[in-house]
């Protein structure tokens, strides 16, 4: 009894080693940049009293600006349509394609890395990338044109250039979804597939039933990656679209950095940082939640 | 005789270091700039290097810092105090920076070097708080003209420049040419300074009357102006294209032959070549109104000391140098801009029509601001544009939901 | 490795190759897209007919960008932020996620919830208190500030990703390893990590590509052309030409290229590791 106590805190003491410096490194970076954040978000700091002072504290006063503003709920829709659209597009299609390239044959290693490619493209270069081919007479209108159709004039409609958008997300997103995918399949056991062929299960039962719950775990974490990273976009909007036109592209991410480094509305733009960052707390909790469950089972 | 030379040289160089080291130690300067055209990068270098070797006490070391980069370093260097001795700074842009704190008051050197009144007003007000205090110098200036393709326009009948709004519109509907890709018209209206640089000329036109400033824009005259250029647009006219737009595309877009016209800078004047002899043009000033009538945006980078140098002096003698009457005429030719002070006379070497046309049109050009606001009265102008250029919005109406943001700035600090 | 004997086997690898080179030139069009107008010259660029290909082929726009005095400075200062944030990432990482994943340890999910979270601050959020911070502890202008600030998300990453690889590895082997009279720490470094080799080649390559990629972090904390990464160039560029497409897309075929060139000789290592844990038998 005493030997397993002592076995069990020296274990504890043990994991502690392997946890702790990244903890207290990540404490160390983002802790005070937090608080920082909160502290900001409810005050009244702007560009006349940043450094003059002379600041309040006005409570939630900000929060109740933001949701007021019509411009703010509309980045707030924008922010959600732009992350869901994304997250379904890049999980189906990277997971369709990590299926495929799991599989042995003989170009699947190297076409597999190639199509990395536009996910090692910086988002700044994507995002030029994307102004280029969507442009009026640029190379998606011309390829539309090919077959009949007039295309739509993508950046500089409302309508339009969430779409555009979206599809240069994917293009980024697809492959990395694909990257954290195959590896996850990589560690299901050949034997578990090999058991079920010789029980006759065609791919459809076998996807569903070995697939699919062995992979639970890096799907689950695929996914919240994906809502984490697509939540708090900036570059490709920053360079793409500078959120236009008419903020129809513009984002949680892009829209706080406008007020806060080009409006020097500091308080405001803590304010809706504050708002992305809770938004991904509530998505955080509930997939811990399941992680939790999952784990449990 | 080249080795002899080398050695005296070096004997030079080596009795130099000596008396350096037995003198104090010169003082050290950084100077932070965003020049990046071809020849103001390199002149800025030059300058720098000049200014050194004139002079034992202050030794200059000059970076380019993109612009962004610059205004990023500026909002975060106004909280943690880590700033450069000299910075560049967009002139509607100084008014926030002043407010921030990032500048040093400048007004009492300034006013000892007794040479203030040789800068004209609008690029000297620029560098002011309300109270008149001054944190820096305006070191070069420009404005807002209309370039003209002469081909097309006499392709379309016309053997000379529009000369009013009116005229301006009937030429623009007749140089569209759909099937060759040609527009009428190229600006820029993208969501950011840029867009209001270059929508604030049409907005305070004078067409029927007197141009309003920014604090009026739901006056009729600023009506018609976006009436006139949503018209373009919806016409087609204008590529709606320009909400994407930069100013250096709505160049290229006429350098390539694919617009008639194009609202550009004193600075494009330095890049003409792109043009490549493809076609015959010309520049008049912008015909915003009635004819006899014009209205331009002044542009321009300002110089100022920043707070917290170790030496303000040493910086504000730099300041001096490089906006004394002989420097502002050399660098007005080397990039392409014109000089902030009326004593300067810029011996233009190109375009040197093109320079007088953008001289003449400074005169009618106005300052935007200064407003330590004025990012958010910007943000009010480029959105109403928008909305009528993409969502079809009605001008007046447009122009209403924008002085619903201005008025209230505008109520609380007033523009000068 | 199983020799390939049927016909039917033969005509279905066929078939997949033919697939799979389908999906890489509907996914690298785009890219071929960028390299092509690097070659086109001004003229051809703003032309009324769109080419898809270089009618005059032209090196100009990628003199442009060789040119400048500071490319071979910023090509180091990319690699360094790249390695760094590796090395940064791997060391406190990969540990963190083994603690979590192999051991129970009480408050394991407050843990998680702050490796979660710390990866949810957007940059608009970080970016000046970071700034405010390193200023007061003199950490600004150095190699290391921008990686520091860029691990501070890949860590938490690895953490998440790794830690399910780590979870999957059956206590048989723990057992082994303890039979083998290793020490825990031992036993991590010669048994666990290379159970998770595919895990840890994917957090290489990811966390090396958010050091390359950075720009905000490296644009803020370090100023001037011997600390400036390829990356926060983009502006230049973008600021003297407007959108001088044959200029910009050179430039981002340069900034492409130097990653592309190391996934090709570490092919064996990057891509092929992963081929290697996918037929591991």
């Amino acid at each position: 009894m005493k030997k397993s106590l002592s076995m069990s805190a020296r274990k504890t003491r043990e994991a502690y080693c392997f946890i702790l410096p990244a903890f207290v490194y990540i404490l160390f970076v983002l802790g005070y940049p937090l608080l920082y954040n909160v502290y900001l978000s409810l005050r009244d700091v702007d560009v006349k009293n940043l450094t003059k002072g002379g600041d309040v504290f006005i409570g939630l006063k900000n929060y109740a600006d933001l949701f007021g503003n019509a411009t703010f709920r509309l980045v707030l829709k924008n922010t959600f349509v732009f992350t869901i659209a994304c997250l379904v597009f890049q999980f189906t299609i990277g997971f369709a394609l990590a299926l495929f390239f799991y599989q042995k044959f003989s170009l699947s290693g190297p076409v597999r890395g190639l199509l990395l490619v536009s996910y090692m493209i910086p988002m700044s270069v994507t995002g030029l990338l994307g102004k280029n081919i969507f442009s009026n007479a640029g190379l998606v209108n011309n390829l539309l044109s090919k077959i009949g159709i007039i295309g739509p004039e993508w950046l500089v409609n409302t309508s339009t250039a969430m779409i555009a958008v979206i599809i240069m997300n994917c293009w980024v997103g697809i492959p990395f979804n694909m990257l954290l995918l195959i590896s996850g399949l990589t560690n299901i056991s050949p034997d578990v597939y090999e058991s079920a062929s010789i029980d006759g299960a065609n791919w459809i039962q076998r996807f569903a039933h070995i697939t699919v719950p062995l992979m639970k775990g890096s799907m689950l974490s695929v996914l919240m990656l994906g809502f984490i990273y697509t939540f708090r976009a900036f570059d490709l909007m920053y360079i793409m679209t500078a959120g236009g036109p008419l903020n129809s592209t513009d984002v949680l991410g892009t829209y706080s950095y406008m007020l806060s480094f080009t409006q020097y509305k500091f308080s405001m733009g803590s304010a809706v940082a504050m708002v992305l960052f809770a938004c991904l707390f509530v998505v955080g909790l509930f997939y811990l939640r399941l992680l939790v469950k999952e784990e449990e089972d | 005789m080249k080795k002899r030379l080398l050695v005296a040289g070096a004997a030079v160089m080596a009795m130099m270091a000596a008396s350096m080291t037995a003198n104090a130690e010169p003082t050290e300067v950084t100077l932070w700039h965003y020049f990046d055209a071809s020849a103001d990068k390199e002149a800025i270098v030059e300058w720098v290097d000049e200014y050194n070797s004139i002079q034992d006490d202050i030794h200059i070391t000059s970076t380019y810092v993109s612009r962004t980069e610059l205004m990023n370093q500026y909002t975060v260097g106004a909280l943690s105090g880590e700033l450069p001795d000299i910075g560049m700074v967009d002139s509607p842009d100084m008014a926030s920076y002043i407010s921030l704190g990032v500048f040093e008051d400048i007004t009492d050197q300034l006013e000892e070097w007794g040479e203030l009144d040789q800068f004209y007003p609008g690029p000297l007000t620029s560098c002011k708080d309300p109270d008149g205090r001054i944190y820096g110098l305006p070191q070069n200036t420009n404005c807002l003209a209309l370039a003209c393709n002469m081909d097309l326009l006499e392709a379309a009948g016309y053997d000379h420049m529009p000369a009013s709004l009116d005229e301006f519109k009937e030429m623009v509907a007749a140089t569209t040419n759909p099937d060759d890709g040609v527009y009428g018209f190229a600006m820029c209206c993208i969501s950011t300074e840029e867009g209001t640089f270059q929508l604030l000329p049409w907005l305070r036109s004078a067409s029927g009357g007197e141009g309003v400033n920014v604090d009026n824009l739901t006056a009729e005259s600023a009506v018609n102006g976006l009436t006139v250029l949503g018209d373009f647009v919806s016409n087609g006219y204008m590529s709606k294209e320009c909400v994407n737009w930069t100013q250096s595309d709505a160049f290229n877009q006429f350098a390539a032959g694919k617009a008639a016209f194009a609202e550009v800078g004193t600075w494009h004047l330095a890049m003409t070549d792109a043009i490549n002899g493809a076609f015959n043009y010309d520049f008049c000033l912008l015909p915003t109104g009635d004819e006899g009538t014009s209205t331009s945006t002044i542009g321009g980078e300002n110089f100022g000391v920043c707070s917290g140098a170790a030496d303000v002096d040493a910086c504000v003698d730099f300041l001096e140098w490089m906006c004394s009457k002989e420097k502002e005429a050399e660098w007005a030719v080397v990039a392409g801009k014109i000089p902030t002070r009326q004593d300067s006379e810029a011996e233009y070497t190109y375009e040197t029509d093109g320079f007088d046309v953008f001289v003449e049109e400074m005169n009618y050009a106005q300052a935007r601001g200064p407003h330590a606001e004025w990012p958010s009265i910007s943000e009010a102008i480029y959105t109403a544009a928008q909305s009528v250029f993409v969502d079809g919005t009605a001008p007046a109406d447009a122009l209403a939901a924008a002085m619903e943001k201005i008025t209230p700035i505008v109520e609380e600090t007033p523009l000068p | 490795m199983k020799k390939t004997t049927g016909k039917k086997e033969a005509t279905r690898n066929r078939v997949k190759c033919v697939i799979a080179v389908v999906l890489a030139v509907l996914f690298l069009f785009p890219v071929y897209w960028m390299i092509q107008i690097s070659f086109k010259s001004d003229a051809e660029t703003f032309g009324k007919i769109l080419s898809y290909y270089p009618r005059e082929f032209t090196f100009e726009p990628w003199l442009v960008n060789l040119q400048d005095k500071t490319f071979l400075l910023s090509l180091r200062n990319s690699f360094i932020n790249g390695f760094l944030t590796m090395g940064i990432t791997l060391l406190l990482g990969v540990p963190a996620a083994y603690g979590m994943g192999r051991y129970r340890v009480r408050g394991s999910s407050v843990f998680l919830l702050a490796f979660l979270v710390s990866q949810m601050l957007p940059a608009s959020l970080t970016l000046t208190p970071m700034y405010l911070i390193f200023n007061k502890i003199h950490f600004l202008g150095t190699h290391f500030t921008a990686p520091v600030a860029i691990a501070a998300a890949a860590i938490p990453f690895a953490i998440i990703t790794l830690r399910p690889y780590f979870k999957s590895i059956p206590i048989a082997l723990d057992e082994a390893a303890r039979l083998d009279g290793c020490g825990s720490f031992r036993a991590f470094l010669s048994v666990m990590l290379p159970a998770v080799k595919t895990g840890i080649v994917t957090i290489v390559v990811i966390s090396f590509l958010n050091g390359w990629n950075d720009l905000v972090y490296s644009m803020t904390f370090n100023v001037g052309e011997t600390m400036r990464p390829l990356t926060a160039n983009i502006y230049k560029f973008q600021n003297a030409y407007g959108t001088k497409w044959n200029c910009i897309m050179a430039y981002g075929t340069i900034l492409v290229l130097p990653v592309i060139l190391l996934f090709v000789f570490l092919q064996k290592y990057i891509v092929g590791g992963l081929v290697a844990g996918a037929v591991k038998d």
